[in-house]
């Protein structure tokens, strides 16, 4: 049988070696630069041949991906890069292909393709940068825009409910899930790699910083004062601690998730939940996504890493299946296989 | 009372909308038109005439709330620049197959694919032979100012109702983007409920007793029927040939050489007239306005009268096809264009002029 996984690289690959000659053309302080230099990190770490990347993107802010990456890229269509992602592994599954999208790409226009590609569990690895915003068309409101927000077209505040990313990806049967934020770099790079490791579809949500159209967006989640006690770092295997001095905790009560503080109302670290990414149950996993200041802290990390089939390993196997088992084994019998007759 | 605003092309075509009695918009942002959505957003119009402007998810969403709204009755519109145009022709085949009245605004951007975010006209084809699937052709205004932006939501809506057919504004990024003095429609109030059941009795507007329901399709499986409603359509397109050419011709009456351009190359070609007219050349310009239906029959006069025709587009040369199509051959018919976002200067149409008709 032949071998579908992906050709290491012989050499030992640097940062630099990812970088590509191109003028990066994001505005100074946008959080995508930090997102690139991530990229440039982890691809190394990874270990593939550069020439086994295929970065696909769709369109917006950070569909520019694949220009500033030095390996085969793709800038494709609004809305579609996950669909052309799906062509792109389906027709070379040697390759591992990166999507860059935003949520005006992905979750909007590209709404139908997303959920798809997490539905058929293909192994491509989904970065969703969320600013909440659409950039390059300069400010209008997306579908992660928070419910009231002043945008170029919504000037007396949205009136649309946003989705939650995390959310969305695990309804459509997602098995990988992590979300990030541009100000921590050394989390990226290793939610990065862990996607980079998991077999099917991985959607790695990172909140980026829009500086012109939506600055400050994710400032309850990133500002210095309010970060420690806003997000929590999830680790498998670990209790779900957060606070300056990683005093306060998650629990389950009454079947929801509520934050709690140890050593107050009798509550010991036995109390707090420790995260178990590779469940197979999403439910837990759904309620970690959608936690959110300011009463409970968002969660970082790897959310969900679960196992199953990959729509790629299985096409491998029917073809497998067929070729044991079909009873035409060359063009002969295939050729007197249907309807033919013998004219006498 | 005159009414005068310095606008851009995109606000014009937003404001006469409101003023047109529009009741609702429906659009996704896309470089060059985002002004259109972001105009109307700002006026408010829910507050004063009580037109909806939606965000759709897409293009295609937005294109299909117009062939809803549509079905009601409504004055519905939509705008997008060129790959947002391609995705909505399903929903525009649909809507004309249907016979429902609508606006389109397409403010061109060069292509093809995601191309640029530059002014272009080579959406020619798309827009005047169909577009999308079936025997269907849209009624297609181009206007070559911000005045005519403005003019042409008014009577798009007026010609869509008429002929219960989709209305495309075939404009570009140069009219949309550019800044000039319009003069502004006084307001006309949207629909009433009771107009939409006098004017438009196929509109689903609810089954009362005194009504039979009303499907809006354009589905028959039935070939012979289905032939018949073709035949109709065709009938429809036909009288739109005889009725509603529109066009303007400059310096014509002397001319022994003609340039034909719309939009923003007619703006161009206008001023290269002028200079060859200053270096002596005999030169006219024929500016289409309605480019479905195309001005055939003057065109076929002045080729009577003219030793060559020089089609100026901002295209590879599409509308070049009519020209000759129109003059039967009978005369000379080159075409010019500058093309991926460039804009060509009136120097380079008098160069062309001369190379391609008088010294050719």
């Amino acid at each position: 049988m032949e071998n579908y996984t992906v050709e290491r690289s012989k050499v030992e690959l640097t940062k630099e070696d990812f970088v590509s000659d191109q003028m990066v053309k994001w505005c100074p302080g946008c959080g995508d630069h930090a997102i690139l230099s991530s990229v440039a990190n982890v691809f190394p770490k990874i270990g593939y041949r550069k020439e086994n990347f295929c970065l696909v993107s769709g369109i917006g802010c950070s569909s520019r991906f694949p220009y500033y990456v030095n390996t085969y890229g793709f800038h494709s269509i609004h809305g579609r890069a996950a669909a052309v992602s799906s062509g792109v592994k389906i027709a070379n599954p040697h390759l591992s292909v990166w999507m860059a999208t935003g949520d005006g790409d992905s979750l909007a226009i590209g709404g139908n393709h997303f959920i798809h590609i997490i539905r058929r569990n293909i192994d491509i690895n989904i970065m969703l940068f969320n600013n909440q915003i659409y950039g390059l068309t300069k400010g209008q409101y997306s579908p992660t825009t928070p419910m009231g927000s002043f945008t170029k077209t919504s000037p007396q505040g949205t009136i649309e409910h946003p989705f939650n990313p995390g959310e969305l990806i695990l309804g459509a049967q997602g098995t990988f899930f992590a979300r990030g934020v541009d100000t921590n770099p050394k989390m990226m790079t290793e939610i990065m790699f862990e996607a980079a490791r998991h077999d099917g579809t991985s959607v790695v949500e990172i909140l980026q910083n829009c500086v012109i159209f939506a600055d400050k967006t994710h400032a309850q989640i990133t500002s210095k004062d309010l970060r420690d006690d806003h997000q929590l770092h999830l680790k498998n295997g670990e209790p779900m601690l957060f606070g300056k001095e990683k005093n306060k905790g998650i629990r389950m009560r009454n079947s929801r998730l509520e934050a709690v503080e140890i050593g107050k109302d009798g509550i010991t670290e036995d109390d707090i939940l420790v995260h178990d990414q590779y469940q197979q149950d999403p439910g837990l996993h759904l309620m970690l996504a959608k936690m959110a200041p300011p009463h409970l802290p968002i969660a970082l990390g790897v959310i969900r890493s679960a196992m199953y089939p990959t729509y790629d390993d299985l096409v491998e196997e029917q073809i497998k299946y067929a070729k044991e088992n079909s009873k035409i084994k060359n063009m002969d019998d295939l050729l007197n296989s249907g309807d033919t007759w013998v004219i006498e | 009372m005159k009414e005068l605003r310095l606008m851009k092309g995109n606000e014009a075509v937003a404001e006469a909308a409101i003023r047109a009695g529009c009741d609702g918009y429906f659009g996704y942002p896309i470089t060059p038109q985002s002004e259109v959505m972001e105009y109307l957003m700002y006026q408010e119009p829910h507050k004063t005439t009580g037109m909806v402007v939606l965000q759709a998810e897409s293009e295609v969403a937005a294109i299909n709330m117009v062939y809803g709204g549509a079905s009601c009755g409504k004055r519905v519109m939509t705008s997008s620049s060129s790959p947002g145009i391609s995705l909505k022709q399903e929903g525009i085949s649909y809507i004309a197959g249907a016979e429902l009245p609508c606006l389109i605004v397409n403010v061109v951007r060069g292509g093809p694919g995601l191309g640029t975010i530059q002014p272009a006209q080579s959406d020619y084809f798309q827009s005047t032979k169909g577009g999308g699937h079936g025997d269907y052709r849209l009624l297609v205004l181009a206007p070559a100012s911000v005045q005519e932006m403005a003019d042409f939501a008014g009577l798009g809506f007026e010609l869509a109702f008429k002929y219960r057919n989709p209305v495309l504004i075939l404009s570009d990024g140069v009219i949309g983007q550019m800044m000039e003095k319009v003069e502004l429609q006084p307001h006309q109030p949207r629909f009433t409920k009771e107009e939409i059941k006098a004017n438009t009795p196929w509109a689903t507007y609810g089954k009362t007793d005194d009504r039979g329901r009303n499907i809006i399709t354009s589905l028959d499986l039935d070939s012979h029927k289905q032939e018949k409603h073709v035949t109709h359509l065709a009938e429809k397109y036909q009288a739109m040939e005889e009725n509603e050419v529109r066009y303007e011709e400059f310096q014509t009456e002397d001319a022994e050489y003609l340039i034909v351009a719309y939009g923003s190359s007619a703006r161009i070609s206008q001023k290269a007239v002028d200079i060859a007219r200053a270096k002596g050349i005999k030169v006219g310009l024929l500016r289409p306005i309605t480019l479905f239906p195309f001005p055939k029959k003057p065109l076929a006069k002045l080729a009577t009268q003219v030793k060559g025709i020089l089609s100026v587009e901002m295209s590879l040369g599409q509308m070049v096809e009519d020209v000759k199509l129109a003059v039967e051959c009978k005369i000379k018919v080159e075409h010019f264009g500058r093309y991926g976002g460039i804009i060509p200067t009136p120097d380079e149409v008098v160069a062309a002029l001369e190379q391609k008709i008088i010294g050719g």
